[in-house]
């Protein structure tokens, strides 16, 4: 008989089983069988663990939390894990992406075992994170996820994706040394590795632990702090979320910003003094959530508008993330906060996988990623993708309104969440000025595919396609594209309409002990329609703003300020600094 | 303290080198020089309950806490993986623009694109 607790290794078995096969395919097979067992391997890493979760939900429903001492060593000794209903939930956002993005590689590139692969490699790491509960084992999950998604924003073999890979690489792993020696602070002062052991041991010392335990806090918070890219650390992102291949762009926005922030929420739930730093990381999420957006209104590459979405979108789920942290999982508030911050995660993931995968198809059809330049891309699709239905524009669309926060899709009902969960704070202010740049922004972005005037700018017909082993040269969109667009489509339409049922079970799976009272999301109310409505209108205005003169060339100035390979360590270190400040003396000017 | 600060040493050396040098093989050297220093404050911690390794035999009493070294095991695994793939790039880096001054390689990837 099975038992649960070894059910719940199975996000993190299989598709370590399924990297296997891909290696073995491409290393004793050879034509046809190569990608039978490569397809074979996909769908045991990538399917199988659905059965998994199909098994948990009902136990982890109930507030049951599977936890043990990896490989039944004894405690002390062995790495703790536990799988819990966040574990449950970030492991379901991280598939229904992963999946989506696959498949689209099949038609998109990049393709062969090898990418299968690291690919299967990062979704188990993602899923080993999701349930650790030791803090060396973080650190080793955080490095697995990392190597591999160093690799895949380098498998595009333009020269730009391998400047971005090697940003991305030595800043993050410049940030994981630091997180190392917050893990030494702690096992100096305790002893102990695991989450609880560090809590219990650390309650047990004059003032928790003092400066030592501070100072390590905040090294652990803002190591992670990079790899979920809120403001100032957000400087790897945007090369390399734009300049990798479509699909891992997807997979990187959707999901491997996410996951890190879920795993520290355990961390800094049970730490003393981790509501501090949580609700540090909200307000810089609340910050992140602005800056972000006017960052993206000034780009005209229409990936990096999106990369730079990604960033604005995540300090909306940091932002509500730290006020949960902050308010503590035993109030209402604080649990209503972190449900909220979930689905925005979750739907995010989805219309953001979607955006990527829609604009990529298309940007690779016209050949041309300015959004300033191309125009007519619907028609492109149609003549040149062989598109009769026009299925990407449509994903496309579902994509744009969902971010911009239109119902019925599953924008709306997040972002709704989210805003109700923060009413009455500051940062519901920049929350509502944010969502109108969204709305801009998407508006501009979606010139792209309005009908060419004279000014007509894509390819000639036979020209190559971007010249790069893997790519397609033909610009047909392939059936697999379709179907991983309109797989997430679908999700995004469903989780709009359900999105009240969809709640509150993410809701009770987040509350701890799985008695919590059932919550209702009232999203159509007057006054939320309304909000729609004035931000869209303050959208339309504000895009008339950008496109004049005066608008337009501000916005050149914020693109083209200097970004350098520096600057990224700097602000790291700049960003450590103040933390720790923030830790030992800076939270009293706000008590 | 010696060796504490020693290694503190190390690693600004080493962070200064990721932080200032522009040569991006120098700037790898950099990174695998503060984890150093990192992996070896660990085991020096480990060794502050005892002096003999941790392999049980005849007449060894005192031994080091083996709990740092089996991370530090991991860890340092962990780091050759990093500065291998950064090694990796740098080469391909190098390949496409000819150049290990990050700035020219900035330059020149602006340029292309």
């Amino acid at each position: 008989m099975m038992r649960l607790e070894d059910l719940a290794f199975a996000p993190v078995v299989l598709p370590l089983l399924g990297a296997a096969m891909a290696f073995c395919a491409k290393a004793f097979l050879k034509g046809r069988a190569t990608r039978i067992l490569e397809y074979a391997g996909a769908a045991v890493g990538l399917g199988l663990p659905w059965i998994s979760f199909a098994a948990t939900f009902q136990a982890v429903m109930a507030g049951e939390v599977l936890q043990g001492v990896v490989g039944g060593w004894y405690g002390g000794v062995g790495v703790l894990y536990r799988f819990d209903g966040l574990a449950w939930l970030v492991n379901v956002l991280g598939y229904s992406v992963a999946i989506a993005s696959w498949v689209y590689s099949l038609g998109a590139g990049p393709r062969g075992p090898t990418f299968t692969a690291v690919f299967l490699i990062q979704t188990a790491a993602l899923a080993a994170t999701a349930m650790t509960a030791d803090l060396f084992n973080l650190f080793v999950c955080l490095e697995v996820m990392g190597i591999a998604s160093y690799v895949l924003v380098a498998s595009s073999d333009k020269p730009g994706a391998l400047l971005a890979s090697f940003s991305y690489l030595m800043v993050s792993a410049t940030a994981m040394v630091f997180f190392l020696l917050g893990v030494y602070g702690f096992y100096r002062l305790t002893g102990s590795l695991s989450y609880v052991g560090i809590s219990e041991a650390l309650r047990t010392l004059p003032d928790s632990g003092g400066t030592a335990a501070l100072v390590s806090l905040a090294l652990v918070t803002a190591a992670v702090a990079v790899r979920v890219a809120v403001m100032p650390l957000y400087g790897w992102l945007p090369d390399a979320h734009a300049l990798a291949p479509h699909a891992i762009s997807a997979v990187l926005s959707g999901v491997l910003i996410k996951t890190p922030l879920f795993a520290l929420s355990r961390v800094l739930l049970i730490l003393p003094a981790g509501s501090l730093a949580g609700e540090m990381m909200g307000y810089s999420g609340a910050v992140t959530a602005l800056a972000g957006v006017i960052l993206a209104l000034s780009q005209k590459d229409a990936k990096k508008l999106l990369a730079y979405h990604s960033i604005s979108q995540i300090g909306y789920v940091v932002c509500a993330w730290g006020a949960a942290i902050a308010a503590g999982m035993a109030t209402e508030t604080g649990r209503i906060m972190m449900a909220a911050a979930f689905l925005h995660a979750f739907y995010h993931a989805l219309f953001k996988g979607l955006l990527f995968l829609t604009v990529g198809t298309t940007t690779d059809c016209a050949g041309q990623r300015d959004v300033h330049r191309l125009r007519g891309a619907a028609r492109l699709l149609r003549s040149w993708g062989g598109e009769r239905i026009p299925l990407t524009l449509v994903g496309f669309s579902i994509g744009a309104l969902a971010i911009s926060a239109v119902p019925p899709f599953n924008g709306f009902a997040s972002k709704t969440a989210l805003s109700e969960a923060m009413k009455g704070s500051w940062q519901y202010g920049l929350l509502f000025v944010a969502g109108i740049g969204t709305a801009t922004s998407f508006i501009k972005l979606s010139r792209i595919y309005w009908p060419a005037g004279k000014g007509v700018v894509g390819r000639p017909r036979d020209a190559a396609t971007v010249d790069v082993a893997g790519y397609p040269r033909d610009t047909t969109t392939r059936a697999t594209v379709l179907l991983a667009e309109g797989w997430l489509a679908l999700l995004c339409v469903a989780g709009g309409i359900a999105a009240s049922p969809i709640f509150a079970v993410v809701y009770r799976l987040l509350s701890e002990n799985g008695t919590a009272d059932a919550v209702s999301l009232g999203l159509y109310s007057w006054p939320n329609l309304l909000k729609t409505t004035l931000t869209l209108a303050g959208g339309a205005l504000l895009f008339f703003g950008v496109v004049s003169g005066p608008g337009s060339a501000a916005l050149k100035r914020i693109r083209e300020r200097s970004l350098s390979f520096h600057g990224l360590f700097v602000s790291f270190a700049f960003g450590t600094a103040f933390l720790t400040w923030w830790l030992l003396y800076g939270f009293r000017f706000l008590r | 303290m010696t060796e504490r600060l020693l290694l503190l040493s190390l690693f600004l050396v080493g962070f200064c080198g990721v932080l200032a040098n522009k040569n991006i093989i120098k700037k790898i050297f950099g990174l695998t020089l503060i984890n150093n220093a990192v992996v070896i404050l660990f085991v020096l911690e480990g060794a502050r309950v005892g002096q003999h390794a941790p392999i049980m035999e005849e007449g060894i009493e005192t031994i080091v806490d083996p709990i740092p070294q089996a991370l530090m095991l991991t860890a340092i695994v962990i780091g050759v993986c990093i500065t291998a793939l950064a090694l990796a790039l740098a080469f391909r880096l190098y390949r496409n623009t000819g150049t290990f001054n990050i700035d020219a390689i900035r330059r020149k990837v602006h340029d292309a694109s």
